[in-house]
């Protein structure tokens, strides 16, 4: 008999080959679609953005770590996903300065603070996102002009849609530019059909489900939808809202987020419905042109209770008829 | 296979009390001979797998994981049946019920799929318990296993007479039927031959771990939900292995008791994969040997199936009864993998059959808070080991299980004392 | 333009925390409990560390019951003798004197003693490796050697050195919090005693099987038991054991134990011999 080394460890002995960095890493490379067109959007400059981002938010978890004494974790992908993510959120002129200040905020406060990935209650580059804005509203809402050389900008078309009115907004932007997202706008958040592409990989990963995206997309679509029939005068039309603004960005990269979505498909739904109205009643009643963010950061606080809901009310057992013939 | 120059025979390959030794060192033995005694209602007897001497009796490694209480036969190579063992086959309709509890009973029949549950005690449930279905598992438990595949291809009337005999036990007419996944077309085809004329039903199970589970099979034949706390019976069910059909068959009919049993020996790592009939006592080392030889990678044995098995700590650790399957496997995620955050994907919620959190079970545990973890439906699990598998954060979900659920029966032991 | 927003909301907000203030002291007032002030006066002798030994929750319910009931033979093993003088001062009467106890280990089953069995790479805990097999020694009597202890014990008298648990006697209380926590029980309370010997083994194996699983294992060889004349020592099922009480600590068993590293050791308490002096 060959001496062995025999091993025990405990069942199961085959397991399954994801990891968080698979998960991670490819929910980075369906970024690429959206980051590669931000930079042929908006040239060099939104690279440049993108690389601050992404490096400053690895630092920092490298910092975090080191500090926490924890092992190190800034190449598990969690801190280039945030990275990315924060990039894509901000417009492409953003000063440096703002966007390392933007990420210490994403990788420290919001996720580091309550005990790192896993324990993060709300989604680092939303935090990040949302502290820049109401520090610097200023710097975060002026949309650099695609294409353009001189770095002239302008408002956002939901922007305009705030302070001129439907007319002015629909005239500001043709739907299918902005479905390929030519409009003013974040890094990443201007093309719906990069971003689709992107979702689409996450979905044939299987990495994400459709209950959130489908009631968050609905029922912002159905809102948006009751009231321009109501008033089209004073209220844009659905598909308007579906390619402006940050809602696909927001509904498929950062409300999808796991570890700040709840756990169990009936909570998705209804977090997905939460974050969906939400986002509605902010951009039509709200004092911000746009509330994806908003939306989700607040739906992320109540998905403990949504989860505990959940855990209580499940007792019967979720067993499926398996016969075949 | 050869007879080995050793067989280590355990007391304890059942669940339930050890039995009693009623040999000694330096007896002779014969094939068959009762060498451990059931001991209380709960327990199995356990006898010689060859003929010859008795060479010691003292604690041994098992294949559990322990050690246990193991008779050492050395073979005299005659293997002689004890007396009025192995008869030719007898019919089994004139004899009493009592009488086939009994053949049962001696011949130390118990569940062969994994938990090792005596035969004859899961069928005598409780009189107030109404018994109308019995269904056979032919879905294999576990992945890779294919014993019971190779029982119900080769001798499928056995499985079929097994189910009969078990049937005769309760009165009025029962529903009958042997689940089979879809995947195994020729035992199925095999088995309906023998089963249609007897009103058996044989049905196509999807394919789908842990369909080899009791209430998931219950669940897929019937449509009926063995709740929390609940044992099959109390819905009406008794489930059993096809092995152990085949075991009563044996034991009933022929006279024989359990001593041997069919191996599935798996695993990239060993030269020569196959079902082998393995005597029980039958050391793990003398099977390598038989099959060839394993691999220098490999780095772990595993005693039963990838899912639920054991990783083994010795080969010198016998085949038991419920010893389904051995696995030679290199496994390369070992000792690399550090356990994360959980980074709450939810998958082991999908995945969990029993409809549990297993995220939260492991997070309590590890925090030892033993009340709470009760109330998350600690007991319901049926350590499965499917959230383990699919965890991204490859965190031991299965194994904080297992360990919360060990500090809380040593807290009652402790209380109760 | 400031002020016409801020004043309002201060002024506001002020308000409510004036009424929650109210509120606060008017409950803290009505609903006062009057301490015990010798309950709180015994309460700050205890060690406070709410331990449990006492088989109290807390100390604070120690004292709570101690003077309700003045069962003067309560006591808290943590404190020792001079905590039940002290508590005897406070409350008048003579208290019982708790019996020094310490904590030990009955394995030195270091990694280079014992012979390891296979290698576990499960959950870095004691009771986690025992659902998967006996234990990484080949021995499974041993101290698993991951500590599932240490947590338990709150007064930092534990540590691994080299797969075994090490109890630092001068940090340890004698609490006895680690004893049922253990899964191979290889952790018992001994007296504490100027100089004290034991069997450093749990191994009810077969001498062959002990001597070849460890170093330092108990072969239950009998050679103690003659030479001790004060009859201390027993063997049962294949470990011997010194009876404490008849124990005179002569140290002769000591030099006939034949194992390789020698099973019986002798612990001096300089506590103990402090006190006896
Ligand atoms: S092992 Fe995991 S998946 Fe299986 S029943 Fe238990 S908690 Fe559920
Ligand atoms: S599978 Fe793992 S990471 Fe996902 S929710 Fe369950 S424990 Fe958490
Ligand atoms: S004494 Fe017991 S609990 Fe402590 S490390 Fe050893 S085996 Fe583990
Ligand atoms: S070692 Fe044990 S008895 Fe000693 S203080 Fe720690 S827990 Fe208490």
């Amino acid at each position: 008999m060959p001496s062995v080394n025999l091993n025990v460890s405990y069942a199961p002995f085959v397991r399954t080959k994801d990891s968080i960095e698979s998960v991670m890493y490819n929910v980075a490379l369906a970024l690429a679609p959206a980051t590669i067109m931000s930079v042929w959007l908006f040239g060099m400059r939104a690279l440049l953005v993108t690389l601050v981002c992404i490096l400053s938010c690895i630092g920092f978890e490298w910092l975090m770590d080191t500090i926490r004494k924890k092992p190190a974790s800034c190449l598990d992908g969690s801190a280039l996903v945030t990275g990315l993510l924060l990039a894509l959120n901000v417009p492409s002129n953003l000063p440096f300065w703002m966007l390392i200040i933007g990420s210490f905020i994403a990788i420290a406060a919001a996720k580091h603070v309550f005990g790192g990935l896993g324990y993060n209650i709300f989604n680092p580059a939303l935090v990040a996102r949302v502290f820049l804005l109401i520090s610097f509203p200023a710097a975060m809402t002026s949309w650099p002009v695609p294409f353009a050389v001189d770095m002239e900008t302008a408002a956002s078309p939901l922007g305009i849609l705030k302070t001129d009115g439907v007319a002015a907004a629909m005239k500001s932007l043709d739907l299918v530019n902005g479905f390929y997202g030519t409009m003013n706008g974040s890094m990443g958040e201007t093309s719906t059909l990069a971003l689709l592409a992107g979702a689409g990989w996450l979905f044939y990963k299987r990495y994400i489900t459709f209950h959130i995206p489908l009631t968050m997309l609905g029922s912002v679509f159905l809102f948006t939808a009751i009231f321009h029939l109501i008033d089209p005068a004073a209220y844009a039309p659905p598909l308007f809202h579906m390619v402006t603004g940050g809602l696909i960005l927001g509904t498929f990269f950062m409300a999808t987020d796991m570890v700040t979505s709840p756990l169990s498909v009936r909570g998705q739904l209804i977090f997905g419905l939460g974050c969906g109205l939400l986002t509605a009643i902010i951009r039509l009643w709200g004092g911000y042109p746009e509330g994806v963010s908003f939306a989700i950061l607040i739906m992320n606080g109540f998905v403990p209770l949504i989860d505990s809901w959940d855990l209580n009310d499940r007792k019967a057992i979720h067993q499926k008829k398996s016969v075949t013939t | 296979m050869p007879l080995p120059a050793e067989l280590s025979i355990p007391l304890s390959q059942h669940l339930g009390k050890p039995a009693k030794p009623v040999v000694r060192m330096n007896d002779e033995v014969k094939k068959g001979q009762l060498v451990g005694e059931a001991d209380g209602f709960i327990s199995a007897n356990v006898h010689a797998s060859t003929s010859g001497k008795v060479r010691a009796i003292r604690p041994h490694p098992h294949p559990g994981g322990q050690y246990a209480m193991t008779v050492f036969i050395t073979p005299d190579g005659k293997d002689e049946w004890a007396e009025g063992l192995n008869s030719a086959p007898v019919d089994w309709k004139g004899m009493s019920k009592e009488e086939i509890l009994k053949k049962i009973r001696d011949a130390g029949v118990v569940g062969m799929g994994g938990a090792g549950f005596p035969t004859n005690v899961k069928l005598s449930p409780p009189p107030d318990k109404k018994i109308d279905t019995i269904i056979l598992n032919g879905a294999e438990c576990e992945p890779f296993l294919t014993a019971d595949h190779r029982l119900m291809v080769e001798s499928p009337e056995a499985v079929v007479a097994g189910l009969e005999i078990m049937a005769s036990l309760f009165p009025g007419t029962l529903k009958l039927a042997i689940g089979i996944e879809a995947n195994k077309p020729d035992a199925i085809d095999a088995l309906q031959q023998y089963a249609v004329p007897k009103k058996i039903e044989v049905l196509a199970l999807k394919t789908k771990y842990p369909q080899g589970a009791e209430k998931q099979l219950i669940n897929a034949i019937t449509g009926r939900n063995v709740g929390e706390g609940e044992l099959p019976f109390d819905r009406g069910c008794i489930v059993q292995n096809i092995g152990t059909a085949v075991a009563v068959y044996d034991a009933v009919c022929r006279n024989r008791p359990l001593i041997e049993r069919v191996v599935t020996v798996s695993g990239m790592e060993i030269a020569r994969q196959k079902n082998i009939s393995a005597r029980i006592g039958t050391s793990f080392s003398d099977i390598i040997a038989f099959c060839g030889g394993m691999s220098e990678k490999t780095n772990q044995v595993i005693s039963g199936g990838p899912m639920m098995g054991k990783a083994i700590f010795s080969l010198d650790v016998p085949v038991v009864k419920t010893t389904s399957g051995i696995l030679f496997i290199n496994n390369s995620a070992l000792g690399k993998s550090r356990e994360r955050a959980c980074i709450r994907c939810g998958r082991c919620v999908e995945v969990c059959p029993q409809g549990l959190a297993p995220w939260l079970l492991a997070n309590v545990a590890q925090l030892r808070q033993l009340e709470k973890i009760q109330l998350l439906g600690l007991a319901n699990c049926t350590e499965c080991g499917s959230c383990t598998y699919v965890c991204p954060s490859g965190r031991e979900l299965v194994h904080w299980i297992k360990y919360a659920k060990a500090l809380v029966s040593s807290r009652k032991q402790r209380k109760s004392a | 333009m400031i002020s016409d927003a801020f004043i309002p909301a201060v002024s506001s907000l002020g308000a409510v925390a004036l009424a929650l203030g109210l509120i606060i002291h008017y409950v803290s007032k009505r609903f006062h409990v009057e301490e015990d002030p010798t309950v709180k006066l015994v309460n700050s002798i205890l060690p406070g560390v709410n331990c449990g030994a006492c088989g109290f929750p807390s100390c604070n319910q120690f004292a709570e019951v101690l003077v309700e009931t003045r069962n003067n033979a309560m006591t808290c093993p943590v404190g020792g003798p001079d905590l039940a003088v002290k508590l005897g001062e406070t409350l008048g009467m003579a208290m019982a004197e708790p019996k020094a106890q310490t904590a030990v280990v009955l394995c030195q089953g270091k990694n280079d003693v014992a012979r390891r069995s296979a290698q576990y790479l499960g959950i870095q805990d004691c009771w986690a490796a025992t659902q998967a097999f006996a234990g990484p020694k080949q021995c499974r009597y041993s101290c698993i050697g991951l500590g599932s202890c240490i947590a338990w014990c709150d007064f930092g008298a534990m540590r691994l050195e080299n797969g075994l648990i090490v109890i630092d006697k001068n940090l340890c209380t004698g609490c006895a919090a680690c004893i049922p926590v253990c899964p191979t029980g290889v952790l018992v309370m001994q007296d504490k005693k100027a100089a004290r010997y034991f069997i450093a083994c749990n191994s009810h194996d077969r001498g062959a099987a002990t001597k070849k699983a460890c170093d330092a294992g108990c072969t239950a060889c009998q050679k103690c038991v003659k030479v001790c004349e004060d009859n201390a020592i027993v063997i049962e099922d294949f470990l011997a054991r010194i009876i404490q009480e008849k124990c005179t600590a002569c140290g002769k068993c000591i030099e006939v134990c034949p194992t390789k590293v020698n099973c019986i050791r002798l612990e001096r308490d300089l506590n103990a011999v402090k006190q006896a002096s």
